[in-house]
This record gives structure tokens, C-alpha cells and sequence, in this order.
């Protein structure tokens, strides 16, 4: 879905003022292109990866690009969790915290060999992989990433929100919301339903065997 | 502060001469400074003698540590110790150090308390409790400081496992995120703050683990009077990474990328200090040309992590725009850094006896631009930031405090320095060459959040002056020293002789075996005196590696210095502090 907007050169005839100020497109496709284009970072960072994360919205990188720069303090006004760093085992409780603090539709980047999988730090404080407690939507390898890898992943991000499809209106066989019950995301985001079985694994494929 | 009186007697016969048979031992090491072993029942009175009665005292303790003595095989001429507590103390007036070391049983380690001779004890003997099980007798608690309170066992001693993945993987259970939870409620009561001043109840602010202006996974429980701090009660471990286990386990080559993380704004920063204590125990003596390649690297990383300080310190009290144009100057230099090293932040550039590769050609050009670019933004910034009206009313006279509070408390690097402390340690003990360059030692007067930032941003111009010395001045000749245990040796004597291909295979396949013995590198950080005390057991690996970083010091004054501030200059203080959690919980 694309829009462009031109400076109107003369008087428009009818029926072109319409196709002008009009657009048409479905519903399910326009807020799914609104939430592409307007992640709001939660400002929370771990360890190293935090700072390139920071550079990733200054003036060299320019995160503002993708609509990516309205970095929020308090996790009620974000939708983005970026793990920035190792994920310490005193810290992952608060971590477990701050996520169920953000609102739905949330998603999180896991930044950083440390949060992907422990990296360097096989050791005794450090969580082997933030996933194996959040749900995780896209995955930045390196040790610190750069910030264009950053970039990256925010774009893969966007091009998965862009395809995500959450019904807006009542659907078949789904949840009837009640008066007083809030009404959940329906259906589950098969991310969110297949996180407890993908937390669980021990052993993955053989990549050979595929 | 007077640094320049008579040269006093040497410490060694004054402890004997006082306390005779209970100094138990003076031990025979690489260092060169004494190290001695003190009778646990006499520890306190030497600390006190060391500290308040000698001649151009030791008014600092730099650190106190634990080694576990299980496995270690070479301990000629030491005493009997299960767990050997140290203390590093430091004297500026003599430039001088001493180390004391007491020994402990191996089942329950116990020793008496050194906090009613140095405040600072305080922190350093609870991370002794939280990683050996050492017991202080006399003090009022035993509370962990780096993990987490539900932590089982003490990690650091022998018997602990190393590797996460030893034990089943973790698991974010109900029940666990619930006792966590409940584990780190504020209690204020059980820390000894009170509730009320003055017939009002006080607020307590849960301030952290996460918040933008704690500069990192810190926290700070506060007492408020209104927005008056009454009472502040640090909490750190959040970031605790196990980096001293991990010295355990990497080969001494392979641990160096762990120093770069150790602070993770230092890059090669932390490199020179563990590999000046490797050097020492190899006896490898670093070529002209290598020194100067770690000069002006280590400066350049000084240059970054003060430009980082230097923004979001602007930025902590409410300057947007300064950390915006700082960050296009780190990129600058970021970019050389590549070029130089092909890393960004953690470089891991630094070898044992060297530098991993020598200058890329151009490197002189990249280097002058800079030289040329930075100073005229360094005026720009201080009319941005330093001249600034609103910046002067928010850091004048802020948790300001004076030399003697500041060595009490273990604070050193540009905090010491802005209370009119002149002691930096390239210019007291010059290392890796330091003695040949031209640099003057910005000192502050107030000792107030303003002098701390006017002392950074001077050392970023004094940090200009010594690149542009070794851009002048940088030898030539090898950029790795010429003996066996340099590692990896360098390619082309690899190639050639058989020896070195030894070493080379050895280095490689087994790992470098650094002869057994203790030593320590000590350097001038960003931040403050950055120390490595490793132990070798004549292995691939240390015995053990402790590392003693500035900033941990610098968080355990925040309750003393925090009372009185509001909670907007308790936000400014702390960002005057300048810490990174790395550097606080390793």
C-alpha cells in the first residue's frame, strides 16, 4: 500500500477531486500500515548493546527515518521492547515486569548475542537467551550490533507488522466480549501461543536433516 | 593537600617494629609494593595504624578482595588459608601502596570487620559475604550485594559451578517471579532508615532498576521529605555478569575481550591494565612502538566515554541538544577506531607483549583530521554547555564534597581530582611510557557536579594534546615484543624458526601458560583507578582475576552525599558520578 500526496495544479475536475482526497484501501491493511510506521521504542537498556542503540537514533543513523524515534520512559506508552544487552538473572524478573507493562500490540527485538542466547557469557548470573521467558519477534546477532544492524531488524520488524493480520471487528467462532470482560486479541498471536512450547526446547532440528 | 614531604620510613619495619610476631609473613611476589600477611586478631589495629597513626598515611583502600585458595598448588612461603582476605591500601602522600592479607578457614571464613577503620570497607566486605561466604564479625548485616537474595551458595568459591548451562535452564515460573518480586520490596526498617522525620511520614521512592536518568539497570530506594532526599539506599547486581569467573575459565588470551566489556564505554581501556599484570608475571618488556599504539588508543577511548558523559550530562539536567552533536564526534572517532582496530566499542585489540597488528596505512591522516576537527567543537560545546546559565544553576555547588571525604569513600579519577586533588596515576606512576608526553592534570576546586564536568571536558583537550604527540612522535620498530610467552607471536619469526612455532602451536592448542605468581596493573581510567590482581597458578587460566573498578566506589557515596538534595539533583549527581553498571557489578 502506498499514498502520495501532490500540490493540486490547477482545479481538479470532478470525480478527480475524489480520487484525490479520497483513499481506499481495507481497514485491517491501513492500521496495519499506521503501526508500521510508528513504533515507539521503550527507552530500556541492558548493558553495551543499549549504546548502540542509543546511537542508532542520532543524527548519523537517524532512526526518525522509520518512524522509530519517540523513545518512551514508562512502558504503558511503548509497543516496542528492544533487549539491548545481556540478560542478567537478577534483572530478568524486572524485565518479565516491564513487558507485561506494555500494552498489546507489542513486540520485541532481541538485540545482541547475549540476548539471543547468552553469547560470551556462559555463566552462572546470565540468562542463556531472553526467549526462553519472552516472546521474541526478530533477532540482531553481534557483540556489540551495529547500529545499522539495528536498523535492520527494525525494518524486518515493520515488514512482519505490515503482514500481521489482527481482526478488528467480531470474528467467526471467536470471543464474544461480555459487559464487563475485556476483550482480548483474538486470535492469539500464534507467536505468543507458541512461546511456552519454543521456551521449553532443549533441542533444536538438526540443521542437517532438513 | 600537600603530596611533596619528606620521604617517609618504609612501612614494612614501622608494622614489624609495632606488631611484630602477629605480621605473620612477607610474601615474595612480582609486585612492587609490599605484601604481608597480617594475624586475623590483629587486622583492625594494623588497618587503624596504617590508616590513622603512620607517617603520611594510607588514607585509601582501593579494594578489598577474596582468594579461594582450594587447587592452588603454589603457595610457597605463604601461611595455612583456606579463604585469604586482601586489602589494597594506597598512600598519596608516599605514592606509595601495601597490600595486607588475612587468612581464613576454608568451611567459615570469618575475619573482623574493617568498616569502623574505612567507611568504604562496607560495600567490598558484603560482595566478599555474596561471593566467598566470608562473615565479618561486627558488622550489623550480612545482606548480599550482587545477586540476587534467593541466590544459593557463594559463586566465586571453587566448589560453585561456572557455566549456566551446568544446570537446567532457567525457568520464568510463577513461583519464581513472585518470591523474586517479594525478595526486592523496599524495606526500610530492615536497613535502618527511618520512616518519619519531624512527625512526617516520608515517601519512599522505589527509584529503578529501570529508569532513564540511572544511567543504567541501577537502583536507589529514597526517603522524601516532599522532594528532599532524607535517606538514599542503593541497590546494585542488576548487571552482575560473572566476569571474574569467567577469568577462571578463558585462557589469558582469550579473556582479553572481557576487559573490553568490563566497561563497556573504556574499549581498550581495561585491556591495559590485565595485560600490564600478565606482562609483569611473564617478564615481557612491550616495544616502543606497541606502548604508543596503547597510548593513543586508551586516549581516544577517553575522548569517547568523557563525550558520552559530557552529553548526557547536559542532557540530565536539561539540555537536549549537546549529546545530539557529541554523538557525530564519537562517530567521527568511532570510525578511526575501525580503521585502527576493525572494532566499534569492544575492540580486543591489545595482545600479551603488543598490539594484535600494526597501523593500517593512512592511519596519520585519519588521526591529524581529528586532531584538527575537535577542538573547535570543544569551544562550540563549552558556550553550549559549560557557560551556560541554566547548566551553572543546576551543577554549581551540587553534592559537592572535599579530598578527605572523597578517599575515604574510595573515590578516585575525575571526581578526586574536582575536589583539588592532584593525583592521577599516568602522571604519579607512569606506565606504558606515559612519562614522555607533555600533559598538564586538570584539577577542579569545589569538588561540586560542576568542577567534576569542567575537569572531563578539560581532559578531553589534555587527551587531544597527548594524540597529537604520539601522531608526531610514534616510533618504529616491532608493534609485539620479542620473547616466547607473547601471544600469538609474531607471524613472520612464527613462519621462520622453530621455537616460536612451538609457542605459537602451544599458545594455540593448550594455551599460553603464564609462570605462577601474583601481580597487579594498575591504570588511570575514564572513570578513576582501574586495578587487576590476578593470581597465576602456573596454567592456562587464572587462578583467580579481581578487578577492582572506580565506579563501584563512587555508587557506595551516594547515601552519604545524597541527603539534603532534591530529587532532581540527586539525578543530576548521579550523572556527574558518570558509572556505567558494567563497571559497577563486572
Amino acid at each position: 500500500m502506498s499514498a502520495r500526496l501532490t500540490p493540486p495544479q490547477r482545479a481538479p475536475a470532478p470525480g478527480e477531486a475524489m480520487a484525490l482526497s479520497a483513499l481506499f484501501t481495507r481497514l485491517d491493511d491501513l492500521v496495519a500500515w499506521s503501526r508500521k510506521h510508528s513504533l515507539w521504542p521503550f527507552n530500556f537498556g541492558l548493558s553495551c548493546c543499549y549504546v548502540e542503540m542509543a546511537t542508532a537514533l542520532t543524527p548519523v543513523y537517524d532512526q526518525a527515518r522509520f518512524g522509530a524515534e519517540v523513545i518512551r520512559s514508562t512502558p504503558r506508552q511503548a509497543d516496542l521492547l528492544i533487549v539491548s544487552g545481556t540478560v542478567f538473572h537478577k534483572m530478568a524478573v524486572p524485565l518479565k515486569r516491564l513487558y507485561e507493562q506494555m500494552r498489546e500490540p507489542r513486540w520485541v527485538i532481541s538485540m545482541g548475542a547475549c540476548a539471543n542466547s547468552g553469547g560470551m557469557y556462559d555463566v552462572y548470573p546470565v540468562v542463556q537467551g531472553v526467549d526462553s521467558f519472552l516472546p521474541v519477534d526478530v533477532y540482531v546477532p553481534g557483540c556489540p550490533p551495529r547500529p545499522e544492524q539495528l536498523m535492520d531488524a527494525l525494518v524486518l520488524l515493520q515488514q512482519k507488522i505490515a503482514a500481521e493480520r489482527r481482526p478488528l471487528g467480531i470474528t467467526l467462532g471467536g470471543f464474544q466480549p461480555g459487559p464487563t470482560e475485556p476483550r482480548p486479541f483474538d486470535p492469539v498471536p500464534r507467536r505468543d501461543r507458541l512461546q511456552p512450547e519454543r521456551a521449553a526446547a532443549t533441542r533444536l532440528a538438526d540443521p542437517e536433516s532438513t | 593537600m600537600s603530596l611533596d614531604a619528606a620521604l617517609p620510613g618504609d612501612p614494612v619495619a614501622d608494622l614489624r617494629a609495632r606488631f611484630g610476631p602477629r605480621i605473620l609473613a612477607v610474601q615474595e611476589t612480582a609486585e612492587d609494593f609490599p605484601v604481608l600477611w597480617v594475624a586475623p586478631e590483629a587486622a583492625v589495629e594494623v588497618h587503624r595504624f596504617l590508616r590513622e597513626e603512620i607517617a603520611q598515611p594510607f588514607a585509601l583502600l582501593a579494594d578489598l578482595w577474596c582468594i579461594d585458595e582450594a587447587g592452588r598448588t603454589h603457595r610457597t612461603g605463604q601461611p595455612a588459608s583456606g579463604v585469604t582476605v586482601c586489602t589494597h591500601l594506597v598512600s598519596l602522600g608516599r605514592n606509595a601502596d601495601i597490600r595486607l592479607k588475612i587468612a581464613c578457614d576454608a568451611e567459615a571464613p570469618a575475619m573482623p570487620t574493617l568498616t569502623g577503620v574505612y567507611p568504604n570497607a562496607d560495600w567490598y566486605e558484603r560482595e566478599a559475604f555474596d561471593m566467598f561466604g566470608v562473615r565479618f564479625e561486627g558488622r550489623t548485616h550480612h545482606r548480599r550485594i550482587l545477586m540476587s537474595p534467593l541466590w544459593d551458595g557463594h559463586p566465586l568459591r571453587k566448589s560453585h559451578y561456572a557455566r549456566a548451562t551446568e544446570r537446567p535452564p532457567f525457568r520464568m515460573t510463577d513461583a519464581h517471579f513472585d518470591a523474586t518480586e517479594a525478595a526486592m520490596q523496599p524495606d526500610p526498617e530492615g536497613w535502618g532508615h527511618p520512616l518519619a522525620r519531624d512527625g512526617h511520614e516520608l515517601m519512599v521512592l522505589n527509584f529503578g532498576p529501570h529508569h532513564p536518568s540511572t544511567h543504567g539497570v541501577f537502583r536507589i530506594v529514597l526517603g522524601l521529605d516532599g522532594e528532599e532526599v532524607i535517606w538514599a539506599e542503593p541497590d546494585i547486581g542488576y548487571h552482575h555478569r560473572g566476569a571474574e569467573k569467567m577469568a577462571e575459565r578463558q585462557t589469558w588470551h582469550g579473556f582479553i575481550p572481557y576487559t573490553d566489556r568490563i566497561d563497556y564505554l573504556g574499549g581498550v581501556i581495561h585491556e591495559l591494565p590485565y595485560l600490564m599484570a600478565v606482562e609483569r608475571l611473564c617478564g615481557i618488556t612491550v616495544p616502543p612502538r606497541a606502548q604508543c599504539i596503547r597510548v593513543m588508543l586508551s586516549e581516544f577511548y577517553r575522548i569517547l566515554s568523557h563525550l558520552l558523559f559530557y552529553g548526557t550530562m547536559a542532557q540530565d539536567t536539561g539540555a537536549m541538544s549537546p549529546v545530539f552533536y557529541m554523538f557525530t564526534d564519537r562517530e567521527r572517532i568511532h570510525r578511526i577506531m575501525e580503521t585502527i582496530t576493525g572494532g566499534r566499542m569492544h575492540p580486543a585489540f591489545f595482545r600479551i607483549g603488543g598490539v594484535a597488528m600494526d597501523l593500517p596505512t593512512g592511519w596519520d591522516r585519519l588521526v591529524r583530521d581529528i586532531l584538527e576537527w575537535l577542538p573547535p567543537r570543544m569551544d562550540e560545546y563549552e558556550r553550549m554547555v559549560l557557560k551556560s546559565e541554566l547548566f551553572r544553576i543546576r551543577t554549581q555547588g551540587i553534592a559537592a564534597y572535599d579530598t578527605a571525604t572523597a578517599l575515604e569513600w574510595g573515590t578516585t579519577g575525575p571526581q578526586l581530582r574536582a575536589t583539588g586533588c592532584d593525583w592521577d596515576l599516568r602522571k604519579r606512576r607512569p606506565y606504558s611510557g606515559y612519562e614522555q608526553y607533555d600533559f598538564d592534570v586538570p584539577i577542579g576546586l569545589h569538588g561540586d557536579c560542576f568542577d567534576r564536568t569542567w575537569v572531563r571536558a578539560e581532559e578531553i583537550r589534555q587527551s587531544l594534546r597527548i594524540i597529537r604527540q604520539c601522531l608526531d612522535n610514534m616510533p618504529g620498530g616491532p608493534v609485539k615484543a620479542d620473547h616466547p610467552l607473547t601471544t600469538p607471536p609474531p607471524r613472520g619469526a612464527m613462519l621462520q624458526d622453530i621455537e616460536t612455532l612451538i609457542h605459537h602451536f602451544l599458545a594455540v592448542s593448550h594455551g599460553t601458560v603464564v609462570p605462577a605468581g601474583e601481580a597487579t596493573g594498575q591504570v588511570e581510567g575514564h572513570r578513576g583507578v582501574t586495578q587487576y590482581a590476578i593470581v597465576s597458578d602456573g596454567g592456562t587460566e587464572s587462578h583467580r582475576t579481581r578487578i577492582r573498578t572506580p565506579s563501584f566506589a563512587h555508587l557506595q557515596m551516594i547515601p552519604k552525599v545524597a541527603p539534603g538534595l532534591t530529587v532532581a539533583d540527586l539525578v543530576v549527581y548521579i550523572a556527574a558520578i558518570d558509572f556505567v553498571m558494567s563497571d559497577v557489578d563486572r
